[in-house]
């Protein structure tokens, strides 16, 4: 693996509120060269019928990876940089329970090709030093790939929160999303 | 992906089985009358490797999504309709294990590569394993200078003509498994070597390597029939270093690396009869967008799981996160984000 | 002869649209590329930066382009998809001529070119110079529209020569010459960063303009407050402090009462009113009796909200307002503009930092396209056609006589309709799809079949081209070298990546050969695009908008020149105004009452429901490239009518369900999307698809009297659901749509 070059300096930030819609990024993801073609982001409308709201969704690359742990195969993994890597694709028996144990929503089970497929933050770019795709072309900075000073400056009203509860559960991820100012942790109910 | 590094059960399996292989191959070869002494070598790669995958094997099965995947699987298989059961099985293993259909929509060629050296190495296997074992052998038929017997497990199963064109497929079937596996490797190894997706998230031990194994086991191999064919046995001993080396790499690296997908694959099967047989006890509704996404039977069985695992995704009404489908988890999230957002001021930017 | 030679099935089998998409491990070469090219994306005013890669003289990917100060790499669905376009299935690689029963043939270039010189010449020999038109669009470069209006007066010699920039913005441009004397952005958008209050009128940014968005949040994030005006809950509306969902038709009546509001409590700059305007009183005498009660009324706004918007804008000490095709697509589109730059004036923000005002241009190079002669009634930098100064000057720049040249020509709807009256009966187009874009489509089309010849330059068998007898295969955006100016007046250079596919030819090579055979050859030589640019740049030379002083290379090196910039050493003008100088006959910025008045069509019993259209994210204007790209139509395969949940209840129609919508000009059925984020009175469809499912058979000719820009954002419809439940939309064939 390409790993010189990673960048630990630079993180991952989403702030969903900023999100317009436009789907940029599942087009700009599905050009990333790890991905065939197939987008893994997921941008969807929150409820249609009363709002425009959308959301999108990167993986949020958890410390302990539910998706990893759920894995009947281990073909999920993780990597020294945190990074948790798409399904291998000689063992994923397409099982689906990475798909519905992930709290974030977020591995896609390609039916065609009886295998999961989820974000990898753009390995194929991220170790070379360059941005994700996704974050690259996002014209809403809803979301956002670079220095924790970037973010400060750009956005000195929020804080970024690597804390999510479901529940029983608390969950930490390399990912971070972007909260009002002081907050620690996001509570999803 | 917490494996304990020692496993008292898979070890007892291991070693049980290991044991068995042993005393089939002491029966299989007649008490040894059929077995060729110079394939000590390969023999005790071939245990080693049972003995490791069956240790990784039962190690992995006891982990618990596996371990609740293979349960399922077997109990559906195994009750109401068999036969059908039976009929699905066979049809899936023609669909996935022999065909590999799942490879195609990825890529043809990938598909074709892919077959290519799943049929070398399978036929390469179900020759050389017997033989190794002392299970199949070849005599002259006794009253005969023309006709070749073959026997397995001692019992003959046919014979052929000497010259004649079965003769020359089956002799060199081992030769037509290699140029199989070097095609179809060679494929995967330019391919590996030039998508820059691919050479971003690779690794030389557990990606290409394999493939150079692929290609030297085979390459040294067909160099074993040249050489005594053609070359009137140049180098001949050399090679058949080289390329025992290169088996029994092959052999006990199974159970670690690459290699043990084989073995993996069949679970493919369990998943789609899980699937099935949940289907018909009913599907999971999502409660955020009303649809739904998943069997109940799988999100019942993910919670059980998770909670095995150290994960427990329940609120305190009783409810689950692992209700919501997955476009329900991220709208929840965005709205959870929202509603953060609002309580704290109102100001969605900054 | 223009009818169509066979059935649109045959036809959209032979040409299209078909969908692309990318080889699953993408296209051969990209990891490799031979070219890096940086450019721009064709689709919009904001001509995002980005760089095409290139291989083997095939366009195979795209990297952003993270230098380039707009957009630093942000792109939007449409930017990221465009690169494929190119190596399209559906690309025209010869000229084709119609062959009636059979469809389009091959042809060779000479036959064609001889047909249509042969074709000219006996129509305007039979029916006059003027009964020959032409129909032009501004996504082409600044050259090319140079070209254009050059080879319409010079060439063909005709004056009826019109542009799509018609139904783009016009009524922006009419409004900003009364206001200011000039037709530009008051300023860059680098302005919105400290601007305190943001106006957002009819202008769908996020999904018509996605990368401009982050520099309005980027605004958001230093504290600035969003009031977006819009019938419709859009993407940017959902997180603004206010939202006034304005009843389609009644926007002066809003902006006369925020005006009245800011008198009423003296929230003025008077300094700069009494000191560099003129016109305030009777600006004012026009909204006296504009009380916010009147307009809530009129508007359908709670009056709570218009105090809040205009009490935010009056304390605002810095501001930009920004408005697009919502409130110019009217019947008083230009009254709608002077109404929102009343309430810039009033409050003396402009010509300052974060003091900002502009129209947000939607055409790829709307804001040059609509500056060098492009328009009926306009020569190279902005000049008047009807100026004899202005005659004389480029007269002698062209090398003709100023009695050759043609006076003022029809607008692009009213030479339809004198191809209907039989007023003009030949016409040759170029990035023009009116079959589709125009409202009223089904007279354009009657309009298509009486012309007696019909030539089309396209690079891909648009709906409009289906009609005619010649199509020359011309060339994409990124074959040929050339300059755009984005919708901040920031001139940029578009690069040529890849030279036009097979027999295909630029349309500036098929421009001068055509000119040649028209007899003009002395009169149309170049070089290349740079030596059209040089000569642009003196034909603008002391015009409005001036170009003098940008050449390639200054362009090149300081990533983008604003206009006016008239002499070499010039830096540009990111900022208009600062000097206060407006330019103006008095050098005063004019106040210019706009008072409201009723829309061309207002709702009746028969026609109870107020029809507004617009854009969806994943298609641009009439989809002859977008509805071509396998994801952007995968994205919205179809066009829904969007109906809040009140009104579908009133007529019982169900999610998805089949309503026919209907008008006194046609009717089409669409599936309903029922969302509460529309207003309870209006039903909003999107325009980009042709034939059955286009919405412009719908919408009305009214043009506005001034601006002649057609009223497609407000007229009268009726629902009618027809009791069934639409097809999933995946299966939908509505982007090729008979």
């Amino acid at each position: 693996m390409n790993l010189t070059n990673f960048n630990r300096n630079e993180e991952f930030f989403v702030d969903l509120q900023r999100c317009i819609g436009c789907k940029a990024c599942e087009m700009a993801c599905a050009e990333c060269e790890t991905n065939g073609q197939e987008s893994l982001i997921s941008v969807n409308y929150v409820e249609r019928s009363s709002t425009i709201q959308t959301t999108v969704q990167v993986c949020m690359h958890c410390e302990d990876p539910v998706c990893a742990n759920v894995c009947p195969a281990d073909a999920i993994s993780q990597d020294e940089f945190g990074i948790v890597h798409t399904a291998n694709t000689e063992r994923c028996i397409g099982c689906s329970n990475c798909v519905m144990a992930c709290p974030f929503g977020v591995p896609k089970k390609m039916e065609e090709y009886d295998l999961m497929m989820k974000c990898t933050m753009c390995y194929d770019r991220t170790s070379v030093g360059k941005k994700p795709m996704c974050a690259t072309v996002c014209p809403s900075g809803a979301l956002f790939y670079g220095t924790r000073a970037e973010i400060e400056e750009m956005r000195p009203n929020s804080t970024p929160i690597n804390t999510f509860i479901f529940g029983q559960e608390t969950v930490h991820t390399k990912v971070n999303i972007m909260m009002p100012k002081g907050s620690n942790e996001l509570r999803i109910y | 992906m917490k494996n304990k590094t020692f496993n008292t059960k898979a070890l007892l399996v291991a070693t049980l089985v290991s044991a068995l292989t042993i005393v089939l191959v002491f029966y299989g070869s007649r008490q040894l009358q059929n077995f060729d002494a110079a394939l000590v070598t390969y023999l005790f790669g071939t245990v080693f490797a049972f003995f490791g995958i069956v240790y990784r094997y039962s190690v992995w099965l006891q982990r618990p999504p596996t371990w609740m995947y293979f349960k399922r699987s077997l109990k559906f298989l195994f009750t109401g309709k068999i036969f059908a059961h039976m009929w699905f099985l066979g049809k899936e293993s023609v669909e996935n294990i022999v065909v590999q259909k799942f490879i195609y929509p990825r890529s043809k060629y990938r598909w074709v590569a892919h077959f290519c050296i799943a049929l070398g190495c399978m036929s390469a296997f179900a020759i050389t394993i017997p033989l190794t074992f002392g299970w199949i052998h070849f005599t002259l038929a006794p009253d005969s200078i023309s006709i070749y017997e073959a026997h397995f497990f001692g019992f003959k199963m046919m014979d052929f003509k000497i010259g004649s064109f079965l003769a020359f497929l089956i002799f060199h079937a081992l030769n037509w498994s290699s140029w199989l596996v070097i095609f179809g490797s060679i494929y995967y190894l330019r391919r590996r070597l030039t998508n820059p997706g691919l050479i971003a998230t690779q690794s030389f031990e557990g990606d290409l390597l394999p493939l150079i194994l692929l290609i030297a086991i085979s390459v040294t191999g067909l160099c074993l029939t040249y050489s005594y064919q053609f070359m009137k046995g140049f180098a001949y001993d050399f090679l058949a270093v080289i390329h025992a080396v290169t088996v029994i790499m092959f052999l006990i690296w199974i159970p670690f690396g690459k290699f043990f997908h084989i073995i993996q694959r069949p679970a493919q099967i369990g998943a789609h009869i899980y699937k099935k047989e949940g289907m018909k006890k009913g599907m999971a509704v999502c409660p955020h967008t009303g649809e739904e996404f998943a069997t109940q039977l799988h999100i019942n069985d993910l919670k059980i799981v998770t909670k095995q695992l150290g994960f427990d995704f329940t609120h305190e009404d009783g409810t689950s996160h692992l209700d919501l489908s997955p476009e329900g988890k991220r709208s929840r999230l965005a709205q959870a984000h929202l509603r953060a957002r609002l309580e704290s001021g109102g100001s969605l930017f900054g | 002869m223009a009818k169509l030679p066979v059935s649109t099935e045959k036809i959209i089998e032979d040409f299209g649209p078909h969908l692309n998409y990318a080889p699953k491990d993408g296209y051969q070469g990209r990891d490799e590329p031979d070219e890096v090219v940086k450019t721009h994306c064709c689709f919009c005013g904001m001509q995002c930066g980005i760089q095409l890669l290139v291989k083997e003289n095939k366009v195979v990917g795209f990297e952003p382009w993270m230098e380039f100060p707009f957009n630093e790499g942000r792109l939007c669905p449409k930017g990221v998809q465009r690169y494929l376009q190119n190596n399209h299935p559906d690309r025209l690689l010869h000229p084709i001529k119609r062959v009636e029963g059979k469809g389009f043939e091959k042809t060779t270039w000479d036959e064609a070119m001889d047909k249509t010189v042969s074709e000219i010449k006996r129509i305007q020999e039979k029916y006059g110079k003027h009964a020959f038109s032409m129909l032009s669009g501004v996504s082409l470069t600044n050259e090319k529209s140079y070209l254009v209006g050059k080879f319409a007066r010079v060439a063909l010699k005709t004056r009826n020569l019109d542009y799509n920039g018609r139904l783009c913005m016009v009524s922006a441009g009419a409004g900003n010459k009364k206001a200011f004397g000039l037709d530009r952005a008051s300023n860059n958008y680098s302005d919105l960063e400290y601007a305190e209050v943001i106006i957002v009128a009819g202008a769908n940014i996020s999904e018509t303009f996605p990368t401009l968005t982050h520099w309005i949040w980027k605004a958001r994030d230093r504290g600035a407050k969003l009031i977006v005006i819009d019938p419709r809950m859009i993407p940017l509306a959902r997180t603004a402090d206010v939202h006034l969902d304005v009843k389609p038709g009644t926007d002066s009546a809003l902006y006369g009462a925020m005006l009245k509001y800011l008198v009423d409590h003296d929230m003025l700059d008077h300094d700069f009113i009494d000191n560099h305007t003129s016109g305030f009183q009777e600006t004012l005498d026009a909204v006296k009796d504009y009380t916010l009660e009147w307009a809530e009324e009129i508007t359908g706004i709670d009056k709570n909200k218009i105090r809040e918007a205009a009490e935010l804008w009056g304390k605002a000490k810095t501001s930009f307002l920004l408005h697009a095709r919502g409130i110019e697509h009217h019947s008083k589109g230009v009254d709608n503009v002077l109404g929102c730059i009343n309430l810039v004036l009033a409050t003396g923000r402009i010509g300052r930092p974060y003091c900002g005002y502009g129209t947000i241009t939607g055409q790829g190079n709307g804001q040059g396209g609509r500056e060098h002669g492009h328009k009926c009634d306009q020569l190279p930098g902005n000049r008047d056609i009807e100026n004899p100064e202005h005659r004389k000057y480029i007269s002698k720049v062209w090398g003709i006589d100023e009695k050759d040249m043609p006076g003022k020509g029809l607008t692009a709807y009213e030479i339809i309709e004198a191809i209907h009256s039989g007023e003009i009966k030949g016409l040759i187009s170029i990035c023009f799809n009116p079959l589709v874009s125009l409202p009223n489509n089904n007279y354009v089309r009657s309009a298509l079949e009486k012309l007696e010849f019909y030539v089309c330059i396209d690079f891909f068998l648009n709906e409009t081209a289906r009609h005619a007898d010649i199509v020359l295969a011309g060339s994409l955006q990124e074959e040929e070298e050339g300059t755009t100016t984005s919708a901040e007046g920031r001139v940029i250079r578009i690069r040529q990546a890849v030279t036009p596919p097979g027999d295909a030819r630029t349309d500036t090579s098929i421009f001068l050969e055509l000119a040649k055979r028209l007899g003009e050859e002395d009169k149309f030589t170049y070089e290349n695009s740079e030596a059209i640019f040089n000569e642009l740049r003196v034909a603008s030379k002391g015009g409005t908008a001036d170009y003098f002083g940008i050449s390639y290379k200054k362009v090149e090196d300081n990533m983008g020149v604003f206009w006016p910039c008239p002499t070499d050493d010039h830096p540009g003008t990111p900022r208009l105004w600062e000097d206060k100088k407006f330019a103006t006959p008095d050098g005063r910025a004019h106040f210019n009452p706009a008072p409201y008045k009723l829309p061309g069509e207002v709702t009746d019993d028969e026609y109870p429901i107020i029809l507004t259209t617009g854009r969806v994210v994943s298609q641009y204007l009439s989809g002859t490239q977008t509805r071509r790209i396998g994801k952007l139509v995968d994205q919205f395969p179809e066009p829904m009518v969007e109906i809040h949940p009140e009104l579908a209840l009133k007529y019982g129609i169900k999610q998805r369900e089949l309503v026919r919508v209907a008008t006194r000009r046609g009717e089409g059925i669409f599936p309903a999307n029922i969302v509460e984020t529309i207003r309870k009175d209006t039903v909003f469809i999107p325009y980009h698809w042709p034939g059955a499912k286009s919405a412009n058979q719908l919408t009305p000719g009214t043009l506005d009297p001034i601006s002649k820009i057609p009223e497609f954002k407000v007229c009268a419809c009726l629902l009618d659901p027809q009791g069934k439940i639409a097809p999933p939309s995946k299966e939908s064939e509505a982007y090729a749509s008979v």
